[in-house]
């Protein structure tokens, strides 16, 4: 094996390795949690694939010299299996052998006891060298064809140039290592409002089987016998979410008014969402942001104390007397790219308290619903704020 | 044990969180589909191929559009796994219909679809197997999608589309064909082979992707993604611009279901045409395809399955719902 060889294979074993370390140190860390959600094989696969790639790397660098051993020094540039350039300058008459003598010569040379197609599929497996005896003669394919960013055989690392290698081993080595060492692991403010927090659609149906308040007989209750946090057990939907023609005409519609859903009384609710000490509501924000398309759960839980833990933002609509603040919290669905704000205003009564935004906050206060434009906003009208710490899940699955 | 403090969040670092997720969403798939990639070069001989495959191409490019069912794979996986196909000799119409229809037309991908759009709860059995509109819509419409580009790579020669490196591995094999060299290294040495090979191709496939990620995460955080509700709103722009927003969010085939379907404010058709548009066309993907097509080729591409799905999506929901309304009981 030729020294640039050997040394773009060890170079594309590191890069595995790098990838394979960032994968499997976010999922040992935990990290991983905050980045995929729990549910489905997300989180699994990226151990899976962290094994996987150290496994290839490793592979690859204990097989490296067996094979090639064999093709080392090989008249026809099959030396290195096949990838090295200096193959086209070396080697221009290369042009006038026809491929019988090409492969009987490398039969030989070789000295694997392979039969003619050997050295395509085992000693490395390179067809390509054929191609270059091709291209140098038969078409009129310069040299700077062969240092393109081309994807011949083993790919860019093998057969470009070395501007190319180059840029290739960047873009594959810095963007997953630099963030792996910079990523907070959390939106900032600015992300979030790009994800529209303060574009809410409140009676929409999209995900409000898993957050609706309802529940019957049979389906999970939060409250007894004692609570479970969050997302663990989604409430079962009642029929109406589950009615194909309901739920076509609720996602083909724009955001638009509370729907009736049937009876729905207090005892319902205390049966469905734990209390906390002082009789709280324990609620979650995307479980307040779907009482606004409710209309029995509303008139249910207008009134009522509740609790909740979330981050924090200023108001920015309909708060010109400063009065009000925002909280929301992430919903994931596949990663946290796709992560969306689901939001809620608390309203103060008085000049909202200063808090730097994205705090994460515990707030109390009575529920009550706005009608405003063409959609029914819940708002909690606080009776008491004050910081927390963030929750071990960050963001909702 | 995290190796230091964590960094201030910053819209640097939303960039960087976005990006990582995509990263550990999609990197499982191109390991798999690279792996695969690197098996069929050692272990698939040629000549299966056309063994296999019906000697008439428009049957062959026709078949090769339900290939997904048997090996499913996301869109990340299937080009390695395709450039490898056509330089073993796969015709390139039924490469194009494969390619393009696998990461819709198949079992995984159904399934997330079923589950996304709660259709499963709409099928009580097979009487009421057309209530799964949007599933059955995404797959039959990505189905003609990709084998109308299948059938139109017909008329072109290989040399026309392809890039010159692929072209020419492809007359290689016909040459090796011709010449009726039979492969009989040993089972270690095409491991190796195996190994060495699903390793460039993780590299390779790795490159397009991270760029195709950066780019996507920048528009994912940096962006205010509420411009789109105000497009959505408008019946003409609606599928287009979701379209567009399938192209730049570059989501995997197996969970974009799972985006599509909150999208309240976008019309069925739109989020069929998302569905559809969005495995086969966007960011992650055109760096990917340079890898296998002519730039010319993959414009082309672009051009053809917008159009193609943006005159469709509308025509089609409203077929596939008319099958819903008659089998319903």
């Amino acid at each position: 094996m030729s020294g640039t060889r050997t040394l773009i294979h060890l170079i594309s074993v590191s890069l595995l390795f790098i990838w394979s370390a960032v994968l499997l140190y976010f999922y040992y860390t935990g990290r991983v949690n905050e980045y995929l959600p729990g549910d489905g094989i997300f989180r699994p696969m990226v151990l899976v694939t962290g094994i996987g790639l150290a496994v290839m790397g490793l592979f690859n660098l204990l097989t490296m010299g067996s094979e090639v051993a064999g093709c080392e020094g090989h008249d026809h540039g099959y030396g290195g299996c096949g990838h090295d350039h200096d193959h086209d300058h070396k080697h221009p008459e290369g042009c006038g052998h026809d491929h019988s003598s090409h492969d009987h010569v490398h039969h030989e040379g070789c000295g694997h006891d392979h039969a003619h197609k050997d050295h395509k599929e085992g000693c490395c497996g390179h067809d390509h060298d054929h191609s270059h005896s091709h291209s140098t003669c038969g078409h009129d394919h310069s040299h700077s064809h062969d240092h393109s960013h081309d994807h011949h055989g083993h790919g860019i690392l093998e057969e470009s140039g070395w501007t190319g290698r180059l840029v290739a081993i960047l873009i594959l080595a810095a963007p997953i290592t630099w963030a792996a060492f910079n990523s907070p692991d959390r939106f900032s403010a600015n992300a979030v409002m790009n994800k529209g927090v303060y574009n809410q659609n409140y009676a929409s149906t999209a995900r409000a089987d898993e957050f609706t308040l309802r529940g019957d007989g049979n389906k999970p209750s939060r409250a007894a016998p004692k609570p479970i946090p969050m997302p663990d057990a989604p409430l079962a939907a009642p029929d109406k979410f589950n009615d194909p023609a309901e739920v076509a005409k609720a996602d083909a519609s724009k955001p638009k008014e509370a729907q009736s859903y049937g009876s729905f009384t207090l005892e319902d609710l205390k049966q469905q969402v734990p209390q906390n000490s002082k009789g709280q509501f324990v609620l979650e924000v995307p479980e307040i942001y779907y009482t606004g398309g409710d209309l029995e759960v509303q008139r249910v839980i207008t009134g009522q104390a509740i609790e909740t833990v979330a981050q924090i933002l200023p108001e920015k609509v309909n708060n010109a007397d400063g009065h009000r603040l925002r909280i929301f919290r992430m919903l994931v669905q596949c990663c946290a790219a796709d992560a969306r704000p689901y939001s809620v205003p608390v309203d103060f009564g008085k000049k909202a308290p200063d808090f730097k935004e994205m705090t994460w906050v515990k707030i109390s206060g009575t529920m009550s619903y706005e009608k405003e434009g063409d959609q029914t906003i819940p708002v909690i009208k606080a009776t008491n704020v004050e910081e927390t710490t963030a929750p071990d899940n960050t963001m909702i699955y | 044990m995290i190796l230091a403090a964590l960094p201030e969040p910053s819209p640097f670092g939303d960039v960087l969180m976005a990006f990582l997720s995509i990263l550990f969403e999609g990197a499982p798939y191109i390991m798999i589909g690279t792996l695969l990639s690197g098996l069929i070069d050692a272990f698939l001989p040629a000549k299966l191929l056309d063994k296999v495959l019906p000697k008439n191409k428009v049957l062959s490019t026709l078949m090769a559009g339900f290939l997904g069912l048997i090996f499913p794979v996301c869109e990340c996986a299937v080009v390695p796994v395709i450039r490898r196909l056509v330089k073993k000799g796969l015709p390139l119409s039924c490469a194009l219909s494969y390619m393009l229809s696998a990461p819709i037309m198949n079992p995984i991908v159904a399934v997330s679809t079923l589950t996304a759009f709660k259709e499963f709860e709409r099928i009580t059995g097979w009487a009421t197997l057309g209530n799964a509109s949007m599933t059955i819509a995404r797959l039959s419409l990505g189905y003609l999608v990709a084998v109308t580009v299948g059938l139109i790579v017909l008329r072109f020669k290989p040399a026309q589309l392809l890039k010159a490196s692929v072209a020419e591995s492809i007359e290689e094999s016909a040459i090796e064909a011709a010449h009726n060299h039979a492969p009989q290294s040993s089972f270690n040495a095409k491991l190796v082979h195996a190994f060495r090979t699903a390793m460039g191709d993780f590299l390779d496939t790795g490159m397009y992707f991270t760029i195709g990620v950066i780019i996507t995460s920048v528009f994912n955080t940096q962006v205010d993604q509420s411009i789109l509700d105000t497009v959505a709103a408008n019946g003409l722009l609606a599928i287009p611009s979701i379209m567009g927003l399938a192209f730049i969010l570059s989501l995997c085939s197996t969970s974009d279901a799972f985006i599509a379907a909150p999208m309240a404010s976008f019309s069925m058709a739109a989020k069929l045409a998302f569905l559809v548009f969005g495995p086969m066309m966007d960011i992650k993907l055109m760096f990917m395809y340079a890898a296998v097509f002519k730039r010319r080729m993959v414009v082309a591409m672009l051009l053809g399955t917008f159009l193609l799905i943006a005159f469709l999506a509308n025509p089609w929901m409203d077929l596939i719902q008319i099958l819903q309304t008659t089998s319903k009981p």
